[in-house]
């Protein structure tokens, strides 16, 4: 895939000089990356390398007292600094957390919280809409989805929490979905379900996937963007990237993957 | 299985401990009734030790505590609440009359309480829906809603009643005299929840689900029900307290405003040694404590829904960002009262070397009392008396506290039936049995005191044990003891100590409570709660001497809200936050 | 159950008595009732659980979460107990009791949990944690110098002793974890998922140095993972668990060649590859 930014087809998400700063510590500088329409982008860094900040930003979700300068398209307008809740519907971003436990209303049935999307996304009614959760719960590899739809939050485990986020998200259809670290609470079989199913409902919509691992990453993107200490060190497609990493960081991770692999 | 017995047994036994307390308290009262009921009878007759041995025989004090027990018990079952030691006429229909005015009087109450806990919310709902970054509540007006009943009902009588002139200032007849009262009670009931309330909606909208449900395209309103419903379980327990807290806030109400209540007649049958009065009373304020608390699990039961069978619906986490200015007010008041103290302690408080009612000058910079006292001086001996009382009461509150919370079954029991017991009306106990005095109130708070901190050192030591470190010390071969006094007890003695000190401006409010109502210390001490109900009588001549010690009581007041801020901070260590159980002295105290 | 009895045939049998060996273990859980009235239903955990470990051998135990592997490790260390079936370290039958008659079963066998470095208590410092199983297991001598060996064996500086864990680095915390395990001088180790959760380079680290300590030191290892691709760098026989039975227990290097089972087969293609 090339990263062709047309005039005609806006990315799905165009992040260009984003700096943020913390309590006067300066955390990202400068990081550039686009996000075509239709595309899955990899954005890969260890821990602490600012992947979970950037995420905020494009989700709305900043941490308290951050002052972030650049810009962040989605679908073509700046929302830099602009929390979800006044967001339109076409600039708001769907998300996947890496910590399931919060991302789910405790008190609420995860029925109840998967019908909202349906409802007002998918416009589903009545027993279509039941029928269509049930459907999005077997594709994340929950085999009993009667049982998790009456359910709430504390009575699943973390992988089936993480598999429901899933579900929602999907369900939201949003133009952009941000997946951050979503398959490290899964064992290895549902991380492959999940990155299968990621990678077929992302088809007509696009991906941010956040994670350190580049073995899932390269099963799953188009391109890699690899994040060190704030800065954006490599960016280019994945086989690439992969068969000739140019950065130290990268390289490092990539025969950490072959070592283990 | 076993876990859930020993809880309802826990429950069982402590509730029959209390009614059985009660039913003995003419055998317990350690003040010789027969001589009170002597005089109540008849002005004339010697007291002679063949007249206090006929009537201890007619009054059963002889028989013994079952017998007692039995008799009082088999009345109670047909309806008979007893016969009144002091007017000779059955206790039923008294009591029944002034439970329908406390009952009409706590309505009031609720209807403000809620009033005003809407009001503090809304702004921190609005802006939860809108997205915008959530304001911890501000801890200046908060601290003014977190006065105890017996300051708020005493400053409203002077403002309201005597300087307006805008409601009767005392008695009961119609809606307008319930304003008052009902004011001093629900405005800090309503204003303790409403800021907890608005913190727990903050934290609320920071978790991650509100924003999947926005990208959902959730309405705002369904946002605002779920952020509502999501924040209310985690404060039941502090609704259930402030709940209870309502029947000890009628009796300081009460008797400020003269209400014929069930508060006003129960201190009143105590302080006249009308035991079965008293009993009746006491069985009924605890009685509506009981109906309050048990609504409120209800309540949290409902709310949960299925999450209750779970057991792990994790309670939203105020994440504070701490500023400077919160630092500032704890800080001021402690040094305001400091200072008052350190003027003061040179000077003689019980000499009357002033005259009377003398304004302030700058010799006397608080002016002087009804008898010519030194006011600053008293006020400043009395913070000893107070505040040393407090220290005392906190320290023995946390070794109770910790060894009780240590064994979280057993103490499930005693803790609730603590928690539903005002200190105000243990006091009237303790009082009934032992006499007015510093110690008496002091026991008093005691009784109540340690309940919190073992509920506290309960949820930690449970949060300690489900912690990786703890869990993995079996399979190291650590034993169960050692695993409680090496591991569990070291990492939440930091967090459960400073919890307990924070709480101790809370306790010395609530044996000023006890001493204002004369449930404490005797005259001449100059203990704050004792001044304040010393100068009320004068506060139209000479308006100072009530406006020393309430200085001093708002002051400390200020300095519990401000702390029990601080104290709902995360803790340093990790999985030790110190959030749920957090009781605020304040509102408990009378 | 055919796949348990072919896939035995593969595994050389052996004289010497397995350090530790567990025999139709099943063990099922209550499930929570739909209504107080109900009757409660179980769930089969495990469900005739056979396993035997050799004196210095690597055994990897896979499954999918759900499996039964954490029911079968609670088995395995005595923390639970089986409703049939039995679970013997060396010719001694172990069962769940006081920690005091266990003494002798925990110095023999250790354990390494999952994400090690969160079961370090913060307030206590390296040498403090590494000495408490010592302190608990009574096992005499100089507490100091078992905690240097410990950490050698781990390949940390001794000077580390006096840290605390919020001072460590993550790599550093998982080996303080296994030093811990290894204080004892235990002759098994049983690892539940030792490695997930880590950043990729430091799971290398830790894969190499549980190698290492099977190999130099003669330890016996029971690696408990879903990922395929740790348990085939670290042992030479694995074993499949799915809904609660053994379905293969071979070489891993046949399994990883021609899985045979369905859920075999699942795990193995779950590992990701790099494209070459």
């Amino acid at each position: 895939m090339i990263p062709v930014v047309d005039a005609e087809v806006t990315p799905a998400l165009q992040v260009s000089g984003l700096t943020l700063s913390v309590a006067g510590t300066r955390l990202l500088h400068g990081v550039d990356l686009t996000v075509p329409a239709g595309s899955r982008v990899a954005l890969i860094g260890a821990s602490g390398s600012g992947k979970s900040l950037t995420a905020g930003a494009v989700l709305g979700r900043l941490p308290a007292g951050a002052v972030a300068t650049g810009a962040v398209r989605v679908a073509g307008d700046d929302v830099l600094g602009v929390p979800a809740a006044r967001r339109t519907a076409r600039t708001r971003v769907a998300a996947i957390a890496q910590d399931p436990l919060a991302a789910l209303n405790p008190l609420v049935p995860v029925g109840a919280q998967l019908a909202t999307p349906l409802r007002h996304r998918g416009g589903l009614r009545g027993a279509a809409l039941r029928t269509r959760a049930a459907q999005l719960l077997t594709d994340v590899g929950l085999t009993d989805p009667d049982r998790v739809l009456r359910s709430v939050a504390g009575e699943l485990s973390g992988g089936q929490r993480q598999r429901v986020c899933t579900a929602i998200a999907l369900a939201s259809a949003a133009g952009l979905l941000v997946a951050d670290e979503p398959t490290t609470a899964l064992d290895l079989v549902t991380q492959a379900q999940v990155v299968r199913l990621l990678h077929a409902h992302t088809a007509d919509s696009a991906l941010l996937f956040i994670t350190h691992d580049v073995a899932v990453a390269a099963t799953l993107c188009d391109r890699f963007v690899v994040l060190e200490a704030g800065r954006v060190v490599e960016d280019g497609p994945t086989a690439e990237l992969v068969a000739a990493p140019a950065s130290a960081h990268l390289r490092e991770l990539v025969d950490a993957a072959r070592a283990v692999a | 299985m076993a876990g859930r017995l020993g809880v309802t047994a826990s429950r069982v036994l402590s509730l029959a401990g209390v009614v059985a307390l009660i039913g003995v308290l003419p055998w317990l009262s350690g003040r010789s009734p027969e001589l009170s009921v002597l005089r109540a009878r008849s002005a004339e007759q010697e007291a002679t030790p063949e007249a206090l041995a006929a009537i201890r025989a007619d009054l059963g004090l002889d028989d013994g505590p079952l017998a007692l027990l039995r008799s009082w018990l088999g009345g109670l079952v047909r309806g008979d609440l007893g016969t009144s030691w002091v007017s000779g006429t059955p206790v039923g229909p008294g009591v029944g009359a002034a439970l329908g005015v406390s009952l009409t009087l706590m309505a009031f109450a609720l209807l403000v309480a809620v009033l005003t806990t809407t009001l503090l919310c809304l702004p921190a709902l609005r802006r939860a829906v809108r997205g915008e970054p959530g304001r911890p509540s501000g801890v200046g007006g908060a601290a003014l809603t977190a006065l105890p009943e017996f300051l708020l009902a005493s400053v409203l009588l002077v403002v309201g009643a005597v300087w307006l002139g805008w409601f009767p200032p005392y008695g009961w007849d119609g809606p307008s005299s319930a304003v008052l009262p009902a004011l001093a009670m629900g405005l800090p009931a309503g204003g303790l929840v409403g800021r907890l309330l608005a913190d727990a909606l903050t934290a609320a909208s920071s978790e991650r689900w509100v924003l999947s449900w926005q990208v959902a395209g959730a309405t705002r309103a369904q946002v605002a029900r779920a952020l509502v419903r999501r924040a209310l379980p985690s404060l039941t327990t502090q609704v259930a307290l402030v709940l209870v807290g309502l029947t000890g806030g009628a009796v300081a109400a009460e008797q400020v405003f003269a209400v014929p209540g069930l508060g006003r007649s129960t201190l009143g049958a105590a302080e006249s040694q009308d035991l079965p009065a008293l009993q009746a009373g006491m069985l009924a304020l605890l009685g509506i404590s009981a109906v309050f608390g048990i609504a409120a699990s209800a309540l949290r039961v409902a709310l949960l829904g299925r999450a209750v069978r779970t057991g792990t619906v994790p309670v939203a986490d105020p994440v504070r960002t701490w500023r400077g200015r919160d630092r500032v007010l704890p800080g001021v008041c402690a040094a305001l009262l400091a200072g008052t103290v350190a003027a003061g302690l040179g000077r003689d408080p019980v000499t009357s070397a002033h005259a009377r009612l003398a304004p302030p000058s700058w010799a006397l910079p608080f002016g002087a009392d009804a008898s010519g006292r030194d006011l600053l001086a008293r006020v400043a001996h009395g913070a000893l008396d107070t505040v040393g009382t407090a220290v005392l009461v906190t320290a023995a509150s946390l070794l109770v506290g910790l060894l009780v919370g240590l064994l979280p079954r057993a103490s499930v029991g005693p803790v609730e039936v603590a928690n539903a017991a005002p200190p105000v009306i243990v006091g009237v106990l303790v009082a009934a049995v032992a006499g007015s005095s510093l110690t008496g109130a002091a026991v008093a708070v005691l009784l109540v005191g340690w309940a919190p901190v073992a509920a506290h050192v309960a949820a930690v030591g449970t949060e300690v044990r489900a912690s990786a470190y703890v869990r993995v010390l079996p399979v190291l071969g650590v034993g169960p003891l050692a695993v409680t006094w090496r591991h569990v007890v070291p990492t939440l003695l930091g967090p459960v100590t400073r919890n307990a000190v924070l709480r101790l401006p809370g306790i010395a409010l609530a044996l000023a409570a006890l001493g204002f109502l004369g449930l404490g210390p005797t005259p001449p001490s100059p203990e704050w709660g004792l001044l304040l109900a010393e100068g009320m009588p004068y506060v139209e001549r000479a308006p100072w001497t009530v406006l020393a010690p309430t200085g001093a009581l708002v002051l400390t007041a200020v300095l519990a809200v401000s702390l029990s801020v601080w104290s709902r901070r995360p803790a340093q260590p990790a999985g030790t936050s110190t959030t749920s159980n957090v009781r605020v002295g304040a509102t408990n105290s009378s | 159950m055919n796949a348990v009895l072919t896939a035995r045939e593969a595994v050389p049998s052996t004289t010497v008595t397995p350090v530790l060996q567990a025999r139709g273990l099943r063990r099922t859980h209550p499930l929570p009732r739909r209504r107080p009235w109900a009757p409660a239903g179980r769930l089969t955990a495990l469900d005739g659980v056979d396993l035997a470990l050799a004196p210095g051998e690597q055994l990897g135990v896979v499954g999918s979460s759900g499996s039964g592997k954490s029911t079968l490790l609670r088995l395995l260390l005595a923390l639970d107990a089986p409703d049939a079936g039995t679970v013997h370290c060396g010719d001694r039958a172990v069962s769940p009791g006081p920690a005091r008659r266990l003494r002798w079963f925990r110095r023999q066998v250790q354990y390494v949990p999952q994400d090690p470095a969160s079961t370090l208590d913060p307030r206590m410092t390296v040498g403090a944690l590494v000495a408490e199983p010592l302190r608990a297991l009574g096992v005499p001598g100089d507490h100091r110098t078992a905690v240097a060996t410990a950490l050698e064996r781990v390949r940390l500086d001794a000077g580390l002793a006096s840290r605390r864990p919020g001072e460590l680095s993550g790599g550093q915390a998982q080996r303080v974890a296994l030093a811990r395990a290894l204080a004892p001088a235990p002759t098994v180790l049983l690892a539940d998922e030792p490695v997930s959760g880590l950043d990729l380079a430091v799971r290398a680290q830790v894969v190499e140095l549980l190698a290492e300590l099977g190999r130099d030191r003669g330890l016996a290892l029971l690696l408990v993972s879903h990922d395929l691709s740790v348990v085939s760098r670290l042992c030479s026989r694995t074993l499949v668990l799915d809904a609660g039975r053994v379905v293969e227990d071979r070489p891993t290097d046949q399994l990883l060649a021609t899985p045979r089972h369905p859920a075999a087969r699942a795990l193995v293609e779950a590992v990701p590859h790099l494209p070459a």
